[in-house]
């Protein structure tokens, strides 16, 4: 029996006219999509065109030790050894003890004792580099001096073990995600073919998270290749120093040397101006660091990409008694070693606290500083406040809107190509982003050391973080989700609207913290571009004309100043200010991803 | 024409390789049409290509019409899937409240005052047989429903759009005995009002809620296979 459609309400026509589709959605996402790319050809503009405007003698560059820019010889041989020994001196103290704690912390500990080591390891993790220098010149360079006879202590020796101790939480926390995606079957079937806990984990659950480990040393190397603010703190920062031979080598490590970063966060860059070769071999250096860091930081995301490989049973069986045995050395050793990053952990607490105990005082949060280290952080927190607030509103609708275009075509290629953008973004030393800024902004458009400047160097350092958190969140969403508003007729831009921002923004949201946490104690980006050493006013007198004040800095200009006890006590007391801010930030991000991962809306 | 949907030598393939079909039906107007085959055979392909909502890489071809009009293969429009509308399998309810839900579609499709979409669904949750279990609690959370009140939310929320066509895709399948009855008695008093298209693997269902029904056969078989019974 065919019957007739019903009569549609009297007001809608036939043919119900659709609301109008909100445009608004395809704007924001192509504009986060392009300010991400804009950001990347700015930075490879700055590098190329520097390296164009003088002539850059590149095998000088790589093989000769002697930078001396009053003879125009510009080698790097010599901080290429530098970064070379930093960098494998803190992968070769970071990566053993964070992968045994990482297996502790998700294999051997109950989850009560467990979550609480986490959520300290995330905020390890966001503690500004600015605090770790400070530890290296007040703790590791004495004990160093003390040890090997070095006069100060400054070393490579000594910026290896701050990298290493500012790494380890990224490569436990990392190693901790890659083993707890491992599905609980895998260790449930092992245990039930009679294996001991240190072969379930041999057998079953390393050769799955392998990758993911393994994209967490990259990732920790990464940071510590573009460490510019904590490194230069205790390196020494002395040119042309090279080994004598292999039989050198140690000798050399505690000596002091100098890195790629160090030299480009010297006060070079802004001697060099903007063109001839000094410029142009600055620009090389920037180079070499910006492809070595992008390197790391694109492995660690196409490993983890890989096809799990079937692990392989254990071939050897020793005698049941010594099995045990065996299980419970290892149990020692991984607890052993998850106790050293906790005592890490209080050892950096207990100094900032007893060191820094004037901020516990309001009037240090509430008074302007006064002669060269006195009186409080007033100012320098307002400024890091305001900086903070202008980085949040201009990172988080770009940040959201690549974030969405990345998530949403996920399969489609230019979707993949805008997504290792962000990666390389997200990953580029901030040192090089500084210097960007004091070029462009500086040198192009003549603007002063200014708010705006100091907002527009931050800002890529948050977008990456929030659209990488953004397309995590939409990629992860239920297949039936979109299929089900698809098949209600929604259009594409509707989608978005309706369906995949209520979804994702509270991971949105936690991307933005922790990108503003991470920004907030950025240094190397203000020192260039907005905060200056003396005379600043209290507030910014204009947006691109009046130097800012900043809390990183203040404390990187105290510290340069580390003979004076004084400076050093408002340093510690900036720094536990500057870690309780991104404390704040960092809790808050936790708290609500901790709360929406309950939320769902499927059956 | 007669017929809501129509499709003749209708494939779904990948790479030049058919996967499902070929097979020939008809909708007629108010018909409740079961599309039975075993498990694997591509029941849920045939109903997701009606719309074109198939997984990235499998292509449609063949001729299909909705009400007379020829539909291209690869992209069917929004404003199609409003016409004809897919009810997945598994019960999906969006943020918000039972009403926001009810009104999900529409308020998409249709540019009107609120007032007038709320009436439609409200009328479209009676008509889904869920309107006296809910009435007094439109504003609450989605979430409290249970399973078998969240897929007939999902039945008034197509309803709402007034479709030419409603395709569920085992309507029954994720739900326990109980709830599976009461979404039964809603998609049989829909029977003769609205035009409907059912896949089940459960023959005694197809038999109970349907008049007509469309074989698939297995993959194997490349033979048409659309048998009215």
């Amino acid at each position: 029996m065919p019957t007739t459609l019903r009569a549609r309400p009297p007001t809608a026509p036939t043919t119900p006219r659709r609301p109008r589709p909100p445009h608004w959605v395809l704007a924001l996402a192509l504009t986060g999509a392009a300010s991400v790319v804009t950001i990347l050809l700015l930075i490879g503009g700055y590098l190329v065109g520097g390296i164009s405007g003088g002539t850059v003698d590149w095998i000088t560059l790589l093989t000769s030790a002697e930078w001396s820019p009053a003879h125009g010889s510009f080698g790097a041989l010599s901080m290429i050894f530098g970064t070379a020994a930093v960098g494998v001196l803190a992968l070769a103290l970071a990566v053993p003890v964070g992968w045994a704690a990482a297996i502790a912390l998700t294999e051997y500990l109950p989850p009560r004792l467990a979550r609480p080591l986490r959520t300290c390891v995330e905020l390890l993790a966001a503690v500004p580099s600015i605090v770790y220098g400070l530890l290296g010149i007040m703790v590791i360079r004495p004990l160093i001096s003390s040890v090997a006879h070095v006069p100060g202590g400054d070393s490579l020796l000594a910026a290896g073990i701050v990298l290493a101790i500012m790494i380890v939480p990224t490569v436990v926390a990392v190693s901790v995600d890659a083993l707890s995606a491992v599905p609980d079957r895998y260790r449930e079937s092992g245990y039930s073919l009679g294996l001991t806990r240190r072969e379930v984990i041999r057998s079953a659950v390393l050769p799955l998270a392998r990758t993911g480990m393994r994209a967490a040393v990259l990732l920790g190397l990464a940071r510590a290749l573009g460490e510019a603010i904590a490194v230069y703190l205790v390196v020494g920062r002395a040119d042309g120093r090279l080994p004598d031979g292999i039989g050198g080598l140690l000798d050399a490590l505690v000596r002091p040397g100098q890195t790629l970063t160090t030299k480009l966060a010297g006060p070079e860059p802004v001697l060099a101006g903007t063109s001839g070769p000094h410029f142009a071999a600055l620009c090389g250096l920037g180079v070499l660091v910006l492809s070595l860091v992008a390197a790391a930081t694109v492995w660690s995301t196409r490993v983890g990409g890989r096809r799990h490989e079937a692990g392989k049973p254990p071939t050897v069986r020793s005698a049941s008694s010594l099995r045990v045995q065996q299980d419970r050395a290892t149990a020692v050793l991984r607890l052993a070693a998850l106790a050293l990053p906790a005592v890490l952990l209080f050892a950096m607490l207990i100094i900032l606290l007893a060191k820094g105990s004037t901020a516990f005082d309001p009037a240090f949060w509430f008074t302007p500083a006064s002669g060269s280290a006195e009186g409080g952080v007033r100012d320098q927190i307002l400024g890091t406040v305001l900086l903070m607030v202008t980085t949040g509103l201009i990172a988080l609708p770009l940040g959201f809107g690549a974030g969405v275009l990345i998530g949403v075509r996920a399969s489609a290629r230019t979707a993949r190509l805008l997504q290792t953008v962000t990666v390389v973004v997200g990953g580029t030393p901030t040192i090089l982003l500084g210097l960007t800024g004091f070029v462009l902004l500086s040198g192009a458009l003549g603007w002063g050391r200014s708010w705006l400047a100091g907002t527009l160097v931050l800002v890529p350092v948050v977008v990456p973080v929030v659209a990488l958190s953004t397309s995590a969140r939409v990629r992860g969403m239920p297949q039936e989700l979109t299929e089900s508003a698809m098949a209600l007729g929604l259009s594409r831009s509707q989608y978005i609207r309706s369906v995949v921002i209520p979804y994702s923004w509270p991971a949105t949201i936690t991307g933005l913290l922790l990108g503003l946490a991470r920004a907030a104690g950025e240094t190397a980006p203000l020192l260039f571009t907005a905060t200056v050493f003396f005379g600043a006013p209290a507030l910014p007198g204009g947006v691109v004309d009046s130097p800012i004040q900043a809390l990183p800095t203040h404390i990187f200009t105290l510290s340069q100043d580390s003979g004076d006890p004084q400076s050093m006590t408002q340093a510690w007391s900036s720094a536990l200010a500057l870690v309780m801010i991104t404390a704040v930030l960092l809790s808050a991000a936790v708290a609500l991803r901790n709360r929406r991962e309950g939320e769902r809306w499927t059956a | 024409m007669d017929s809501v949907i129509s499709a003749r030598d209708l494939r779904v393939s990948i790479g030049g390789k058919t996967l499902v079909g070929p097979v020939d039906f008809e909708l007629p107007h108010g018909s409740t049409t079961g599309l039975c085959g075993p498990s694997g055979a591509g029941k849920s392909t045939v109903l997701r290509a009606l719309v074109d909502l198939l997984p990235t890489g499998l292509v449609r071809t063949g001729e299909l019409r909705v009400l007379g009009d020829p539909v291209r293969n690869g992209r069917a429009e929004a404003a199609l899937r409003a016409k004809v509308v897919l009810v997945p399998q598994t019960p999906v309810v969006f943020g918000g409240s039972i009403l926001d839900n009810a009104l999900f579609g529409i308020r998409h499709v249709v540019r009107a005052p609120r007032q007038l979409l709320r009436e439609r669904a409200e009328l479209a949750l009676q008509e889904a047989g869920l309107w006296e279990e809910v009435r007094d609690r439109l504003d609450v959370s989605a979430q409290v429903l249970s399973a078998g009140q969240r897929q007939r939310l999902c039945l008034a929320r197509a309803l709402a759009l007034d479709p030419a066509a409603l395709l569920l895709d085992e309507p029954t399948s994720a739900l326990d005995e109980r709830s599976r009855d009461t979404v039964e008695e809603s998609v049989a008093a829909l029977r003769g009002h609205r035009t409907v298209m059912l896949v089940s693997h459960d023959t005694s269902q197809v038999e109970r809620l349907c008049d007509r029904t469309v074989h698939l056969g297995h993959l194997a078989e490349a033979q048409p296979s659309a048998a009215l019974s």
